[in-house]
């Protein structure tokens, strides 16, 4: 599929990764709906992506809502005509270990909140599966190619103090096999699903971390650094332009490996 | 470029080349770009009435409440603690217009 001429939704697209998303599709031709929870941000990425001489709508949502969902792909069908790419960025974190223990007596002292598990559960795998769902229903009945892109992470294979983001990450991985599988099922030929799982990535949240934490990090990664968000961005272009990948999750993680060298 | 009252927000649809630009006021007197680049080619009469219908969509009219998620309380024994970091947007559409808000351009 070609990203000139084609329309993509990126959720939380605001920022971080989806704002990098937004911009190198924009940048290679592709028109653009840039969905957030932040209005103010939604602004400035489409001044930019003007100011880049692209084509761009804008649509305040959270993609926890079904309404605000069948709203921003509407939305974008207004606006465009068709939806070829959607990709699904929008995520939180609210960390934290399932239990605390009173350092003195050794008891449970406090538990993971059903709050904190069901805040990241319903943005990162509910909001995902939304979006997932309705844009397909859209490139199913408008008979346009498509790529369905959620974006998982590397700690679906586990990381202590997310059992929330991990068990909604592992979830969105393992999505792209279903939803392929169904779509062969159904004689739906027309859309793809490629998910990806970033590791450690130069978002805001990252950069800002404390830097002998963030040192800490970084000795764990093959490469030395954080991953750019605009290289997620270019992976995902690759995505939309080579039909062969399909019904697979893939890692760009820069070589993310277990203190003791093994790759994780 | 034509002006447009919704919900009581001001729309101006700006011509950029062969296409059309939707912009808004914000509360502050600056303006944003709710749009850019739409509708090649569309007369602007036309544009102004795709204009209309899109940020009808982008703008529903509607109450949003934001605050404490009540369905996911987090329990221990008899008490439900609701946590301040869920919003929990809630927000209730309906079809017609605002007071302020044309039947037709």
């Amino acid at each position: 599929m070609e990203i000139k001429g084609s329309v993509a939704l990126v959720t939380g697209g605001g920022n971080g990764i989806g704002e990098a998303v937004v911009k190198h599709l924009a940048k290679a031709g592709a028109k653009v709906a840039v969905v957030d929870m932040v209005q103010k941000n939604i602004d400035r990425v489409v001044k930019d992506i003007k100011a880049m001489g692209g084509e761009a709508v804008g649509i305040q949502a959270n993609v926890t809502s079904e309404a605000d969902t069948a709203r921003y792909i509407k939305g974008t069908l207004e606006a465009f005509g068709q939806l070829n790419i959607a990709v699904s960025c929008a995520g939180i974190i609210r960390d934290g270990t399932m239990l605390s223990l009173d350092k003195e007596t050794g008891k449970v002292s406090k538990k993971l909140g059903l709050d904190k598990w069901q805040a990241v559960i319903d943005t990162n795998l509910t909001g995902t599966f939304l979006t997932m769902r309705d844009a397909a229903e859209a490139m199913v009945n408008g008979g346009w190619p498509g790529l369905l892109v959620p974006i998982s992470s590397v700690n679906k294979v586990g990381q202590v103090g997310q059992i929330n983001y991990s068990s909604a990450k592992v979830a969105d991985a393992l999505m792209p096999k279903i939803i392929v599988g169904e779509f062969l099922m159904r004689g739906i030929r027309n859309i793809r699903c490629v998910a990806i799982a970033p590791g450690y990535t130069a978002t805001p949240m990252l950069t800002g971390m404390n830097q002998d934490a963030l040192k800490a990090i970084l000795e764990d990664v093959h490469l030395g650094r954080l991953v750019a968000p605009e290289e997620i961005a270019s992976l995902i272009s690759y995505c939309v332009e080579n039909e062969a990948l399909n019904a697979t999750t893939i890692e760009i993680t820069g070589g993310l490996c277990y203190p003791r060298g093994i790759a994780k | 470029m034509p002006s447009l009252l919704y919900n009581d927000m001001q729309f101006s649809v700006d011509p950029s080349g062969d296409r059309w630009d939707i912009t808004y006021n914000l509360p502050n007197g600056t303006s944003a770009l709710a749009a850019a680049g739409l509708f090649p080619g569309l007369a602007e009469a036309d544009a102004a009435i795709r204009a209309l219908a899109l940020v009808k969509t982008i703008f529903p009219v509607g109450i949003k409440s934001v605050g404490p998620d009540v369905t996911h309380p987090n329990r221990i024994g008899d008490l439900k603690i609701v946590g301040p970091d869920v919003t929990h947007p809630n927000f209730i559409y309906w079809d017609k217009d605002s007071v302020s808000s044309p039947k037709t351009l």
